[in-house]
């Protein structure tokens, strides 16, 4: 899937991945948390190599990285609440007092209010991705993996989530990789921005670099912004 | 599929252990398939002593033997492998579409994420509901075959209740129910590795949620049938 890609990533900055569907962006992701392993290559994290990790290995890689999933990927037997309490309480030895309040913020950096005691089932799609979001926001990880976190979001709940990735990475330096097909979106708040196509990249630099790509890919990106 | 059993095996050995899933599958695979199982075997019994009975008289004009020998094969045979085809279908079905649904919906990889182990997580516990669930289901099964298999010995039959389990005492060891246990635990925990094997792997969308579910019932059944043969050979050398 992915063919003789090089990509560094450095810490605090906001990096968009672009590319048509099926061109890899979603198994770049996975495979940096180890969700699929590589034929061949390394991936480094944090001065380690860890393309050869096995799953404990992993454990402590996956403690600093969130990942918020194309689906909302929300556990449906558990409430709104034990969802996002669920990472609090395998990871860190917290008080309830302390879950309830890092839960409690990191759905109203989301926007979701009075929805604790509901299941996934019980509410709507957009709001599931927003509770998986707050899911990983709440564990404060120091990488953000997104994949696809404004899709099937309304337009309003889309700006909220863009302007989160932006607060979390200015505010505490967070490093984030979002998968993305918005280049309105990645032009606005990315730092640097990857356009893959057939697992290669084919652009990568800022956003005022890329606006000035001659590859068609990237320019059929940019042409449905203007035309936007 | 070795690789999850070894994982299963250790898992049950492995903190945090789920005490709560494992209640709640084990009312599951227990109570909920408690019905249709023994509704089952019920009729499987009455077929047994009907179909035992016409043969027996047809060879050697007596069907005197019918209930020791019935009571034997339900012990042996049919309570354990014929409640265990039927939790295969409902229980593996089951699972085999809850997992794989997670496994499609990306649940399997945030729970990775999470720092969960996801065989710990879902296998451990239905493992261990099933196993035991599978043991009571067939002490369950066995007398309710034995009962229905009295009840017809009585109505069609003419063997009263004191004389059926005097033809039961003579073929019937207690070794047989002991060993019905062990084939009823072997076949349930065939279920959830099947199963879960399956939905780990399932495909994307509803098609491969399908095929999975599918894959499970065909394979379990196997499974059970072929384990049936080793146990039932086993067991042959400890009479």
């Amino acid at each position: 899937m992915l063919n003789g890609l090089n990509l560094q990533i450095r810490e605090g900055e906001i990096i968009f991945i672009l590319g048509t569907s099926g061109t890899g962006k979603s198994v770049l992701l996975k495979n940096l948390v180890g969700l699929l392993t590589p034929d061949e290559g390394e991936i480094w994290i944090d001065n380690e190599e860890v393309s050869k990790f096995s799953e404990e290995q992993y454990l402590p890689i996956r403690k600093k990285c969130g990942m918020v999933f194309q689906h909302p990927a929300l556990f449906d037997s558990l409430s709104v609440y034990e969802n996002v309490a669920f990472g609090l309480r395998r990871h860190y030895q917290l008080s309830e007092e302390v879950i309830h309040a890092k839960v409690t913020k990191a759905l109203s950096l989301v926007n979701l209010h009075g929805v604790e005691r509901k299941r996934p089932a019980q509410i709507s799609y957009g709001m599931q991705k927003r509770v998986s979001l707050a899911r990983t926001v709440a564990l404060e990880p120091r990488i953000l993996l997104f994949d696809e976190p404004t899709t099937g979001l309304d337009p309003v709940t889309t700006t909220a989530v863009n302007q989160l990735i932006l607060d979390l990475s200015r505010e505490l330096k967070t490093t984030s990789l979002v998968v993305s097909h918005d280049m309105n979106c990645a032009l606005a708040i990315a730092d640097r921005i990857v356009v893959l196509d057939k697992g290669s990249i084919v652009a990568l630099g800022t956003p005022d670099d890329l606006k000035k790509s001659e590859h068609p890919l990237v320019k059929d990106f940019l042409a449905e912004v203007l035309e936007a | 599929m070795i690789a999850l059993i070894a994982e299963t095996l250790t898992g049950l050995f492995t903190p945090p252990f789920r005490r709560k899933e494992f209640f709640q599958q084990l009312y599951f695979v227990g109570n909920k398939s408690l019905v249709i199982v023994v509704f089952c075997v019920c009729f499987a019994a009455v077929v047994t002593i009907l179909e035992s009975s016409f043969h027996m008289k047809m060879v050697i004009q007596n069907d005197s033997m019918v209930p020791g020998f019935a009571a034997l094969l339900i012990l042996r045979e049919l309570g354990a492998i014929v409640s265990a085809l039927l939790l295969s279908s409902r229980v593996g079905a089951g699972y085999a579409s809850e997992v794989g649904s997670m496994q499609i919906t990306e649940q399997i990889d945030a729970l990775k994420m999470l720092g969960i182990d996801p065989v710990n997580y879902l296998v451990v516990p239905r493992f261990l509901a099933c196993v035991l669930g599978g043991m009571m289901i067939t002490i369950v099964a066995n007398m309710a075959c034995i009962f229905s298999a009295m009840a017809v010995s009585q109505l069609y039959l003419g063997y009263t209740p004191s004389m059926f389990l005097t033809s039961m005492q003579r073929f019937v060891d207690f070794k047989d129910l002991i060993f019905a246990m062990i084939k009823g635990a072997c076949f349930g925990g065939v279920i959830p590795l099947v199963a879960c094997y399956f939905g780990f792997r399932c495909q994307q969308g509803a098609e491969g949620v399908g095929r999975a579910t599918t894959n499970t019932v065909v394979v379990s059944s196997i499974a059970i049938i072929v384990i049936d043969f080793i146990l039932s050979y086993t067991f042959s050398y400890l009479y």
